[in-house]
């Protein structure tokens, strides 16, 4: 027995010593390695693969943590939070901007920095007006119908040529519905908050402002009940219990219905993120691919002209990541970001536009497809697609709750409903 | 009974090893090996249930924003909040107790039902067996989440069916009642063979000789079932139903994937109620003291139904 308890020991200290030597040499030492964490969305994927091309060359090895996107927030703000080093690169959001901002690094000493559009930054900049994000592809709402079913000139303009449209399509038979799109939470821009945008209303007064002080200055009132929203929860009323151009069941839609109901070739019109455009347009997945037009917003009575969301999904390095890897992961964003080839790539797998705006002429001169988006998104008026504090998941929340209460309810509850969903919503935003 | 040391029974105090080198150990060699053994279950019990209560119920004194863990003491705030929070009081707690007492009850039903049925000799009642528990061994969420396809307003089944015969698509998760009854639904579809199993198992460990004497006594079946077989299993009855009330008490998964507990809330149940606080509006600090609110009303609801069964059980002796 003793003699085995030696063998253990003497097995036990040369394994020991063999790590402790491997350790420190310089074979081991010669590799540096990043993690990733990220959502796994394609274009998150496409994005990584530009990294990993030039972490190849810096002789870095990229691996990757994916993170459910349910848990994302929580998982990412407990980890850095804590000073957790579990992830060296996050994805990152304009939703989270101001959440994060105190625990990530700064990167306006990025390379490629100054080449991307500066108005989704807004999101991201920190209390010292630093910025916290380096862009990977654009996030934007487009508004999509099917060109075999409205020509050029039908195309809708206003929210009631959409009703008209929607109407007479499903009249002749061509459609079981006019428009569809995702209202359930989380999925309130599909529906509920483009119009809202094109009908010149927004959540809190002033419109389409988003500087928290001036938020504050005027005590976070939620302007859901005046008549520029009130308009636009009478149309979707309408729409869904009146005119039915839309499913009854749209308020438990989300994007997955959504699609296939659009993709289903049963819905002329929908909005959505413009990298569906080739899902839409896949003809494995979609039986109206090929037949996928292009619009700016219809506007409603508030509004004269569209008006459209433009945002970045991007990539962030946390402070509690060694000063080494913060370096090694800024010099890496930086390649991506002035890589046109590699973007150029990701714009083609995935219809996410590239951040760096010096490739947009060779997009627009070469690709029609980029041309179209950049004519009726980029080409727009636009707003930001969430505000930018802390309650603001809290705000959204009693916001979906509120609205959707109301295009549940009865028609003539809609004024009341709305009063008292307009006190949630500031209450959720002064919330301590 | 415990052992009591000799010395320990006179009033004497055991003296120090020193001294008495052959002093009988605290633990026998045998509890040292039982308490080795319980270690590991011990351990995990600790680290993954005691350690984290500890930590829930400290966060739920405390303003705990998950982005902002000041962790300032607020003593009883987040509890007089939920406790005056008209949702929590007229909507979530309703809507958790009526799920618990509908899903229950009917599961039980059923599963009573079918454990008769599959207590009979026929042709393929192992195939039938199979089938009949093909639910529960599914997990939850890809239940839920069939069940949200199959009662789909455009493409489930149920629709088609209605359209069909011609009633035209119903928008079940549009509304309260309707999204409720699905959830209900699912829940039962779910959890109605276990209740089976465990009914069946109970079934085919009661003794012949009762059954026989009702047979030749020219007894009905109903009388049968009514007058010996549900008494007899009373004790498998409310162990089932202690055990399933408290696991239905914090239904989450089927919930959360058919109806967010929406629309506009009117089906939270005390899960999702807590799981909103906590990592939708990431306030550590309010979800706990929700947390600790629900587990304290479970604790009090198995309390009493626990006793109950206690009876059922003594008198079923």
């Amino acid at each position: 027995m003793p003699k085995r308890k030696g063998l253990v020991r003497l097995q036990l200290s040369a394994a020991l010593a063999i790590w402790a030597a491997s350790w420190g040499s310089p074979a081991a030492q010669a590799e540096e390695a990043l993690n990733i964490c990220h959502g796994g969305h394609p274009i998150m994927v496409a994005s990584q693969k530009i990294l990993d091309k030039w972490a190849k060359k810096e002789n870095v090895k990229l691996t990757t943590t994916l993170i459910a996107y349910d848990v994302y927030v929580p998982k990412v703000t407990q980890m850095l939070t804590t000073g957790s080093a579990q992830c060296d690169i996050i994805w990152h959001n304009d939703d989270w901007g101001q959440l994060w901002q105190q625990y990530l690094v700064t990167t306006d000493d990025v390379a490629g920095i100054g080449n991307v559009a500066t108005q989704p930054l807004d999101a991201f900049w920190n209390d010292q007006h630093k910025l916290t994000v380096v862009p990977m592809a654009h996030t934007i709402g487009t508004f999509f119908y099917r060109k075999d079913l409205i020509s050029d000139a039908e195309v809708p303009k206003t929210f009631t040529d959409i009703v008209q449209i929607g109407q007479k399509l499903q009249k002749e038979g061509k459609v079981k519905w006019g428009y569809v799109g995702g209202m359930s939470f989380n999925n309130t821009w599909f529906t509920l908050w483009w119009t809202m945008w094109n009908n010149g209303c927004d959540i809190f007064k002033p419109i389409y402002e988003r500087d928290n002080k001036v938020l504050a200055a005027n005590g976070w009132t939620s302007i859901i009940d005046q008549p520029c929203h009130q308009q636009i929860v009478d149309f979707w009323w309408d729409a869904l219990h009146k005119d039915r151009i839309a499913p009854e069941a749209t308020t438990t839609y989300g994007r997955n219905e959504a699609n296939a109901i659009f993709m289903a070739g049963d819905a002329a019109m929908t909005v959505a993120d413009s990298t569906f455009w080739g899902d839409y347009n896949d003809k494995n997945k979609s039986r109206v691919a090929g037949n996928i037009g292009m619009a700016p917003y219809p506007v409603g009575p508030g509004r004269s002209k569209p008006i459209t969301w433009l945002d970045i999904w991007g990539w962030a390095i946390p402070k509690s990541v060694s000063p080494g890897h913060q370096a090694l992961a800024k010099k890496l964003l930086g390649e991506t970001l002035t890589d046109e080839d590699g973007q150029l790539q990701m714009w083609n797998e995935t219809g996410g536009p590239p951040p760096n705006v010096k490739i947009w002429d060779r997009l627009t001169a070469s690709d029609p497809v980029f041309r179209k988006l950049k004519e009726v998104v980029f080409d727009q008026d636009h707003a930001h697609a969430a505000y930018y504090f802390a309650n603001w998941p809290k705000v959204h929340k009693a916001y979906s709750d509120a609205v959707i209460k109301a295009l549940t309810g009865k028609r003539e509850d809609i004024p009341g409903v709305l009063k008292e969903g307009a006190k949630s919503v500031h209450d959720a935003a002064v919330a301590q | 009974m415990a052992k009591t040391h000799p010395a320990v029974s006179n009033g004497v105090a055991p003296r120090t090893a020193p001294d008495q080198p052959n002093a009988e150990p605290r633990l026998g060699e045998k509890e040292r090996f039982m308490l080795l053994l319980i270690a590991p279950a011990g351990i995990v019990l600790v680290l993954f249930q005691i350690v984290p209560i500890i930590f829930g119920a400290n966060a739920s004194f405390r303003d705990w924003q998950l982005f902002n863990p000041a962790q300032t003491w607020v003593g009883l705030k987040h509890y007089l909040y939920i406790l005056s929070d008209s949702t929590f009081l007229t909507v979530v707690l309703p809507n958790t107790f009526l799920l618990m007492f509908l899903s229950v009850t009917l599961s039980l039903i059923g599963g009573l039902a079918l454990a008769h049925y599959l207590h009979r000799n026929f042709a393929g009642q192992w195939l039938m067996q199979t089938i009949i528990l093909l639910p529960q061994m599914i997990a939850p969420v890809i239940g839920a989440m069939m069940m949200r396809w199959v009662f789909n307003d455009q493409f489930g089944v149920v629709a088609a069916f209605l359209d069909w015969v011609g009633f035209g698509p119903i928008s079940w998760l549009a509304q309260r009642w309707p999204s409720f009854f699905i959830v209900i639904f699912t829940d039962v579809w779910i959890w109605t063979p276990w209740f089976a199993l465990i009914l069946l198992a109970g079934l085919r460990s009661l003794p012949r000789e009762p059954f026989e004497a009702a047979q030749i006594d020219a007894a009905g079946a109903w009388r049968t079932f009514t007058h010996l077989t549900l008494p007899m299993l009373r004790p498998v009855i409310a162990v089932c139903v202690l055990i399933r009330s408290i696991d239905a008490f914090r239904t989450f998964d089927v919930v959360w994937i058919l109806t967010g507990g929406g629309p506009a809330r009117s089906t939270e149940v005390f899960s999702i109620y807590t799981y909103i606080e906590t990592f939708v509006n990431l306030d550590f600090g309010r979800g706990s003291a929700a947390a600790i609110i629900g587990a304290l009303i479970i604790l009090a609801v198995a309390g009493a139904m626990y006793k109950v069964a206690g009876r059922v059980t003594d008198v079923s002796r």
